[in-house]
């Protein structure tokens, strides 16, 4: 709710509220739905970006896994096998005389024992841990001293002792070569370790991003969900409102047409009936009729009006007014109504105000419908309040109308505005109305680029004030005083 | 006193025209009778690196291709290569130490395996490369080659204390070269 000084105020001085409807309020509540779907986006987004890590370092720990464990073991793989065909082709020599065939064999096992040596080496300069390291260089030691007897039992072969060379493989051969094999599968075990171990990694943020992504979608069903429901109950409770606004609407005009009705059709059937005898009770019962009548012409016009505004029917005459003429212009037009009520007027209207731009009868007619109200819902007291006044800051015209009634209470205060509303404590206290004379009201303060606020305390009484922009500065504002159906402008 | 004279005339005469004659032939420049002969190339005995004999003299080196020698000072069997039949570099082998022919080698191979005096055969190898891989890979083994086929695997042994590139080194190849190893 905004607070606002209105000059010229006596009675309801600073600190009062100026409250201008909650417009705040009743945006968010109108689109609570949208701010729920925000929400869930936010949310959603939050959960993708926090899935999106875990995948990104996912990829990072496979692709880490693939260059390290998978690589090596198929690294190991290779080994083992060129070690087998190391000791494979020195054997085979012994199946041949033929020394060319002797020495292909040689030369197939020392390239295949080049291959293990250099797969070695390349596995000590990748160790990353003391496990590996001591791993390797026992690899590398063991691989070594296979090779020694190798070479022997390759010497041996190829200077034709063949007895001798297999007795020397049986003898050392066999167990350096254990040693050998024994060593590949401990740094395949290692690497199978390694494995395992950022598999599980993998696993766990696998499943970690599957927690995030079932937690959002519950998260998103769950709060559409409630947009959905919040989307529906909101038009169900606008339909809702609308009905009852239309049903009120219906009740109250038929009240304040029945009474006038009532009234002409008494005095009419006291005429016919005739119970009025002479000229002076004739003429009483007339002026009854005349009087009811012309009461149920005003609510006519009224709704008509309402109807006129509501769908910017009303061709706008503009022109610029001085603030004297419309304010004199009202007070003609509701001084039987004040005069029959016995209320005060009390008109303090700053000299020399600039004009303003409007078309007087809708604008008399704004200023009417607040003088009214005042009258309507003032107490004892009967004294209004008329002011007008410049808002040099704002370069802005201000009529307010000032009562000191029962005043609207905070809560009511965002839904004065709204067509055929009636607060419960109006209709309580029994006060009759349509409910359409402040929204008529600030419906023509906004034609002509202007608004309608309201300052008011339980109690004490209420001020309604027309704000509109001085004449000099309507060009900035003609836009909003534009008639939709002339096309006309200020 | 004549006829000396007339003998020493004759041979003076003999004597001058076979001067002339030997001349005229000579400034004719008609091609010799003989084939040009081949340069020569040193024949480079090779044994592995890990044997320590640096240098043996012709007699010795003879006895081990013969068979006679069996074993190597650290212990190790000897073991020969020869390349195949027909290639220069065997023939120099049989004429130079062996001092025989192909079919005597055979026959000799035979005899001595038969009698027990050779326990193994030489290896017959098909190239050079195959001969230095063959002594690279066998420590006991002892080939040859030509001293252009010698790499780092293999070690030259001295004979009577020269190389194969030193003045009166006598294992030389007078045949050529039938085709050039890559």
């Amino acid at each position: 709710m905004k607070k606002r000084s209105i000059s010229g105020t006596s009675s309801l001085s600073a600190g009062r509220k100026l409250i201008r409807g909650s417009w705040l309020v009743r945006t968010l509540s109108r689109h609570l739905s949208i701010v729920l779907l925000f929400l869930v986006l936010f949310g959603q987004t939050g959960v993708a970006l926090f899935v999106m890590r875990d995948l990104s370092r996912s990829n990072a720990t496979v692709e880490k896994m693939y260059s390290g464990s998978v690589q090596g073991l198929l690294r190991i793989g290779d080994m083992q096998y060129e070690a087998q065909e190391t000791r494979r082709s020195t054997l085979y020599a012994l199946t041949t005389a033929d020394g060319n065939q002797q020495v292909a064999y040689a030369d197939q096992s020392r390239n295949a024992d080049g291959r293990v040596t250099q797969g070695i080496a390349q596995y000590l300069a990748e160790v990353r841990s003391d496990r590996e390291a001591r791993a390797g260089q026992q690899l590398a030691k063991d691989w070594s001293d296979y090779l020694k007897v190798r070479d022997d039992v390759l010497g041996l072969i190829l200077e034709g002792s063949p007895k001798e060379a297999v007795l020397l493989d049986l003898h050392l051969g066999v167990s350096e070569f254990d040693h050998v094999r024994r060593d590949l599968d401990d740094v395949k075990q290692s690497y199978d370790e390694q494995a395992s171990q950022q598999l599980a990694t993998v696993a766990d943020l696998s499943r970690r991003s599957m927690v995030r992504l079932t937690a959002a979608l519950a998260f998103g069903m769950s709060f559409g969900t409630i947009a959905i429901w919040a989307i529906q109950r909101s038009r169900v409770r606008s339909a809702e409102q609308l009905a009852q606004l239309q049903m009120d609407f219906v009740a109250a005009v038929s009240h304040e047409l029945r009474t006038p009705v009532t009234a002409i059709l008494t005095a009419g059937e006291n005429i016919r009936d005739g119970l009025a005898l002479n000229r002076d009770r004739l003429f009483e019962q007339g002026s009854v009729i005349t009087d009811q009548a012309s009461e149920l012409m005003n609510i006519v016009e009224q709704v008509l009006l309402f109807s006129a505004t509501r769908e910017s029917k009303l061709a706008h005459s503009l022109r610029e007014l001085r603030v004297n003429e419309v304010i004199e212009h009202a007070l003609r037009s509701t001084q039987s109504l004040i005069k029959e009520a016995g209320f005060l007027i009390d008109t303090k209207i700053e000299p020399d105000l600039p004009p303003i731009i409007a078309d007087l009868p809708v604008l008399s007619q704004c200023m009417q419908n607040l003088i009214v109200n005042a009258v309507k819902y003032s107490d004892a007291k009967r004294w209004v309040g008329i002011s007008a006044s410049r808002d040099w800051e704002k370069n802005e015209i201000l009529m307010s109308v000032q009562d000191l009634g029962i005043g609207i209470e905070p809560s009511e205060v965002s839904r004065i505005f709204e067509p055929f509303y009636r607060s419960p404590q109006v209709i309580g206290a029994k006060i009759h109305g349509t409910g359409l004379g402040l929204s008529i009201a600030r419906r023509s303060a906004e034609v002509f680029g202007g608004e309608l606020t309201v300052s008011t305390e339980v109690g004490v009484g209420s001020v309604f004030t027309v704000h509109l922009p001085v004449a000099k500065d309507i060009g900035q504002k003609e836009a909003r005083a534009e008639s939709p159906t002339t096309g006309a402008r200020a | 006193m004549r006829a000396t004279l007339r003998v020493l005339g004759i041979l003076t005469a003999s004597a001058i025209l076979f001067v002339l004659v030997r001349e005229t032939n000579a400034q004719a420049g008609s091609p010799s009778p003989q084939p040009r002969v081949n340069p020569t190339q040193a024949l480079a005995i090779v044994v592995n690196r890990s044997n320590p004999i640096d240098n043996l003299s012709f007699g010795e080196l003879r006895k081990i291709f013969l068979g006679e020698r069996n074993h190597w000072p650290n212990g190790h069997r000897v073991a020969i290569a020869m390349l195949d039949y027909g290639q220069p570099e065997r023939r120099t082998v049989l004429r130079s130490i062996y001092r025989m022919d192909e079919k005597g080698f055979q026959d000799y191979l035979l005899r001595e395996m038969f009698q027990g005096d050779v326990f193994v055969a030489p290896k017959t190898l098909a190239s050079p490369t195959i001969v230095r891989k063959f002594v690279f890979n066998a420590p006991g083994a002892i080939g040859y080659m030509r001293a252009s086929d010698v790499d780092a695997s293999v070690k030259v042994v001295r004979i009577d204390g020269l190389l194969p590139e030193d003045k009166d080194y006598r294992l030389q190849i007078d045949e050529p070269s039938p085709s050039k190893e890559p």
